[in-house]
């Protein structure tokens, strides 16, 4: 159980994050968070791990306060929830497996993970995560020679990796093109559902959030502006979201609607 | 042709800070003032070329049998030796310096600006400097100019990794943070691999550095060829001096080529 109860965050530059945000997650929901850019939907996610510290109100993981959490707390926080990133933040220059491996070090002794000696457990581990994403054979490959997609299914291992009991991924197919960004959005909606890991996904696009959500969080200036099942996220409540209707503008011509075709960043 | 859009304003182009050219006065009154004080002149080259001619035609005949001579192989042998080990000492020390000499990897304010000071102190001694401290301290021989080079190298290896540190993909340093790893791990799993390559690099280039920073120290009492040569100078045996000055050049060089080679396979 995710819990923010009335949770701000300002930045020092004095952006509103977030504002005054009451929200509930239980465990084993897969929630995709949709809104503009600067909405807040990325301060919401790196909340929940620490990565932003709130600077009002409560927030609790899995009975552990996040607010006020001590460095030592944090880590340990951490260590129980998996984050994927947009730009996969791989270390490229080194292996496929190394990369997995990070999602043990919170259980290896900072000794060993200095002199790179991981137990044969925490490897197993690492591999075993790389067959839940399908690309065990990869294990060896240096990071930087695999594609977006690859990258992606790499990190998602790491996460995996981890034995995490959330979840978050910030923008995790905004680099990818539509066709990739399907898989990945399949993926972390096959581990939800055969782990029961409680997921929490940004998102820009609503069609994306429509497809694989069980629960939409709509956020506009910092606040949440729509909470909902994908079948109640409507038209209507795009205009609420983004602050217009959608126009023919917002659809690009000349471009195939069938994902399978379709080419180019997918925002 | 197709018709031009409508005329606008053109933006105004922002007026140069009049203290570029201040500036570069400055630096040229400097120059000029300088070249005056050591009454720096090219004439001489010149006029006084002749002078030096029975000097040079003594050069001119190297004695190449005094390269075979046993004192003169351990000499240089001594040289590459203290090249080879200040070269792995420096380097393994700057290395974890550098690691603390960077906010990427040293979380501790106090700790950080300790390291940099101590690194900045090591760097204000040229290496001739350091070479007189450590015969004072050890007595002569190449132990002394080991320690010397040893410091020279912690200067510039350290000063140059930390500034890659600095600059390394912080997107991995978040993914190791939000998996919930310390400050050590990160920096072993984050950090080292993205600077190994840029650190090998400067160890070369430092250990090329070294070859002839070794030879000038010996001069000062460090031993080597650099004794060697201060030897037969006084001696003014210039014919075994000119042996000595060539193979010198040749050996530096076939260093400098395999270093750059192997620097440049590094680069990928």
């Amino acid at each position: 159980m995710i819990r923010f109860s009335k949770v701000s965050v300002r930045y020092p530059n004095g952006t509103v994050g977030l504002d005054e945000v009451d929200l509930d997650i239980p465990d084993g929901q897969f929630v995709v968070v949709v809104g503009l850019s600067g909405a807040g939907k990325s301060t919401l996610v790196r909340s929940i791990n620490g990565l932003v510290t709130t600077t009002s109100g409560e927030l609790e993981v899995n009975g552990q306060r996040v607010d006020g959490a001590s460095k030592r707390q944090l880590r340990r926080l951490r260590s129980r929830i998996g984050m994927v990133f947009q730009s996969f933040n791989l270390v490229t220059r080194t292996t496929v497996l190394r990369n997995v491996l990070v999602g043990r070090l919170h259980a290896t002794p900072t000794w060993r993970s200095l002199l790179g000696w991981y137990r044969k457990e925490d490897v197993e581990l690492a591999f075993q995560a790389l067959e839940r994403v399908g690309i065990v054979e990869k294990a060896y490959t240096r990071a930087s020679q695999l594609s977006g997609g690859q990258r992606q299914r790499v990190a998602i291992a790491r996460v995996l990796a981890q034995h995490p009991e959330v979840i978050l991924a910030d923008e995790p197919v905004a680099s990818l093109d539509p066709p990739t960004a399907n898989l990945v959005m399949r993926d972390l909606q096959r581990i939800n559902r055969e782990l029961g890991i409680t997921t929490v996904v940004n998102l820009h696009f609503l069609d994306l959030a429509r497809a694989y959500a069980q629960r939409i969080i709509g956020m506009r200036a910092g606040r949440i502006v729509f909470d909902g099942s994908p079948a109640e996220a409507d038209d209507a409540v795009f205009t609420e979201i983004y602050g217009r209707s959608l126009t023919a503008d917002d659809l690009l011509p000349d471009v195939d609607v069938e994902l399978d075709d379709a080419e180019g960043p997918a925002g | 042709m197709t018709t031009a859009p409508p005329r606008s304003a053109r933006p105004v182009r922002p007026r140069r800070s009049p203290l570029v050219g201040v500036v570069l006065i400055a630096l040229v009154a400097v120059t000029i003032a300088a070249g005056l004080v050591i009454e720096f002149d090219l004439l001489p080259l010149v006029t006084r070329f002749t002078r030096g001619w029975s000097v040079i035609s003594q050069f001119l005949l190297p004695d190449w049998a005094f390269l075979v001579r046993p004192s003169t192989v351990a000499a240089l042998g001594t040289t590459l030796a203290t090249a080879v080990v200040s070269t792995a000492v420096g380097a393994a020390i700057a290395l974890v310096l550098s690691l603390l000499a960077s906010r990427v990897t040293n979380r501790s304010g106090a700790l950080y600006r300790v390291v940099k000071l101590l690194l900045s102190m090591v760097r204000s001694l040229p290496d001739i400097a350091w070479g007189l401290l450590f015969v004072a301290f050890v007595g002569v021989g190449a132990f002394a100019g080991t320690l010397a080079l040893v410091m020279f190298n912690i200067g510039i290896i350290a000063k140059l990794t930390a500034e890659t540190v600095d600059a390394v993909d912080p997107g991995p340093l978040e993914a190791a943070d939000a998996a919930g790893a310390n400050t050590a791990q990160r920096a072993r799993v984050a950090v080292l691999p993205q600077i190994l390559p840029g650190f090998a690099s400067y160890t070369m280039y430092v250990f090329e550095l070294n070859v002839r920073a070794a030879t000038v120290l010996g001069m000062v009492g460090a031993g080597g060829i650099g004794n060697l040569l201060a030897i037969e100078l006084a001696r003014f045996n210039y014919d075994n001096l000119s042996a000595l000055i060539v193979l010198l050049f040749v050996v530096v060089l076939l260093l400098d080529q395999l270093s750059g080679l192997l620097r440049r396979r590094l680069a990928r």
